[in-house]
């Protein structure tokens, strides 16, 4: 019986590496679970190690920063796991037998880190301000959903690359948070800034407009260079 | 087993009609730093030919594999797999290139379909539904189509394994110590399902069973410290003088 192939296109492998990531966690819960219960636990250490603090003391100016330790922490342990199962029984050696561009495989898993990540932030944002906001932040508040999207992006983006890189090595929980963490920092800064001044108020225009470009071009840079890089990454 | 739905008759993929030869390795080599994984090795293999790779554990045999199904650059030398240079047009190569492994490459919380399913997506088969209904019948795994890989049993997991590699229908078939953790009945099945998908294939095995890479093939390849020792058709090949020297080959080691 003869078969038939057609070169599929991008998008048609994307759609298919990424429905395939989507169809295993919401199957598992793997990543989601485990995620959210160390976002939730580390609101708690917060809660702990924040209620001692007078009433004077104003949680509003430290709460972009806190909100965004959060997001890092969680989002690297995801991270870790993000590339683990395609380790386990040769899988990724699956994916690189296919004839595709490897650019795809970093697009799709780099979508699907996006995605897990956001429905995480969906759920541990508002819990932070129902805990931890207790004055009124600023008429600006809104706006933090900028910097949380333009900062998840680079996360996701960079972390794909790091976590393929660390993916073999023996200490990689620790090694890719020693490259992750640095490499981040320009992004984290910037959307720590934004984060602050939409929350707290203040000059919005000029320091969150700043704060965001930094944040953007930042983002396209490092997903640029990802994506270049992939190729050599993945099949070294 | 259904050989009838598994025969290599992809007329998509047979665009190097031409070529005589499935491999030809010219000056190979591999180097992790200082270490020479492969060194300079040489060889031809004619098309349809069943090639068994033997040789003491770190003797390149992994290596070499991974180098000719594209999954490892080679540090010099050149490949040409049915005329193509896996170097240049590496794409262009993994279209006719199916891996079997003693790794599933099959991902445990999907069903058999889902992970037949995504394979024959990515590699652009035109129908793939019915392929992969083709393949789940060919390795006798129709009923379990909708069970999770990882609630199989090794052996039936080393037959979905078959079915996911020969989705493409490959002109060449990679086979790396398929039979490590089979049982007895399992490596018999095995067997079977090989024997069935042999037709016009080029197969390369790397085993350390002496007696069934030897009953396989048509030609062998003893490798040691990264060399060819030996490379010889079947027919050329005494089977005597062959064990004498497959043992003071293993017996070389690694270093």
């Amino acid at each position: 019986m003869a078969i038939e192939i057609q070169t599929p296109s991008t998008w048609q492998q994307y759609r298919t590496l990424l429905g395939k990531d989507l169809r295993r966690e919401f199957r598992t819960r793997e990543m989601l679970t485990s995620m959210g219960m160390y976002a939730l636990l580390v609101l708690v250490v917060y809660g702990a190690a924040l209620s001692q603090t007078s009433h004077s003391f104003d949680i509003l100016q430290m709460s972009g920063g806190l909100l965004w330790a959060v997001i890092i922490f969680t989002s690297l342990l995801g991270l870790n796991r993000s590339f683990a199962h395609e380790k386990e029984n040769g899988c990724l050696d699956g994916l690189l037998l296919v004839p595709l561009d490897r650019s795809v495989i970093f697009l799709a898993k780099a979508t699907s880190n996006f995605l897990f990540m956001i429905v995480v932030e969906l759920i541990t944002v508002p819990l932070f301000a129902f805990f931890f906001l207790s004055t009124s932040p600023a008429d600006t508040w809104p706006l933090i959903i900028t910097p949380l999207l333009i900062g998840t992006v680079g996360i996701a983006g960079i972390g794909t690359l790091l976590s393929t890189i660390t993916v073999n090595t023996r200490g990689k929980d620790v090694l890719l948070a020693v490259l992750f963490i640095p490499l981040i920092f320009p992004l984290l800064y910037a959307c720590v800034s934004a984060t602050t001044v939409a929350l707290v108020g203040g000059d919005v225009e000029a320091i969150y407009m700043n704060a965001l470009l930094l944040a953007g071009g930042y983002d396209v840079v490092m997903l640029l260079l990802s994506w270049v890089l992939y190729d050599f990454v993945v099949s070294a | 087993m259904r050989s009838d739905r598994l025969s290599a008759s992809n007329t998509q993929v047979d665009t190097q009609g031409a070529c005589r030869y499935a491999l030809r390795l010219k000056d190979v080599s591999k180097t992790f730093g200082n270490r020479h994984a492969v060194d300079h090795m040489d060889f031809d293999l004619p098309r349809g030919a069943f090639l068994s790779i033997f040789g003491p554990n770190g003797a390149g045999k992994t290596t070499l594999l991974r180098m000719l199904s594209t999954l490892s650059r080679p540090s010099a030398g050149s490949i040409e797999l049915l005329g193509i240079d896996i170097k240049e047009h590496p794409d262009q190569a993994r279209r006719h290139i199916g891996f079997i492994s003693h790794q599933s490459m099959l991902y445990g919380d999907l069903s058999a379909e889902e992970n037949l399913m995504i394979a024959a997506r990515l590699y652009g088969v035109v129908h793939p539904e019915q392929r992969v209904a083709d393949m789940l019948d060919a390795v006798e795994l129709s009923h379990r189509r909708l069970d999770l890989a990882r609630t199989f049993s090794r052996g039936m997991t080393q037959r979905l394994s078959i079915a996911r590699a020969l989705i493409n229908d490959p002109d060449i078939v990679f086979l790396d110590e398929p039979y490590s953790g089979l049982d007895p009945h399992a490596v018999e099945v095995f067997d079977e399902l090989i024997a069935s998908v042999r037709a016009d294939r080029t197969f390369v095995m790397v085993s350390h069973d002496l007696d069934k890479g030897l009953a396989a093939c048509t030609h062998a390849l003893v490798m040691a410290r990264g060399r060819r020792v030996y490379f010889s058709s079947r027919e050329d090949l005494d089977r005597d003088s062959f064990s004498d020297l497959y043992r003071r080959t293993v017996g070389m080691g690694v270093s």
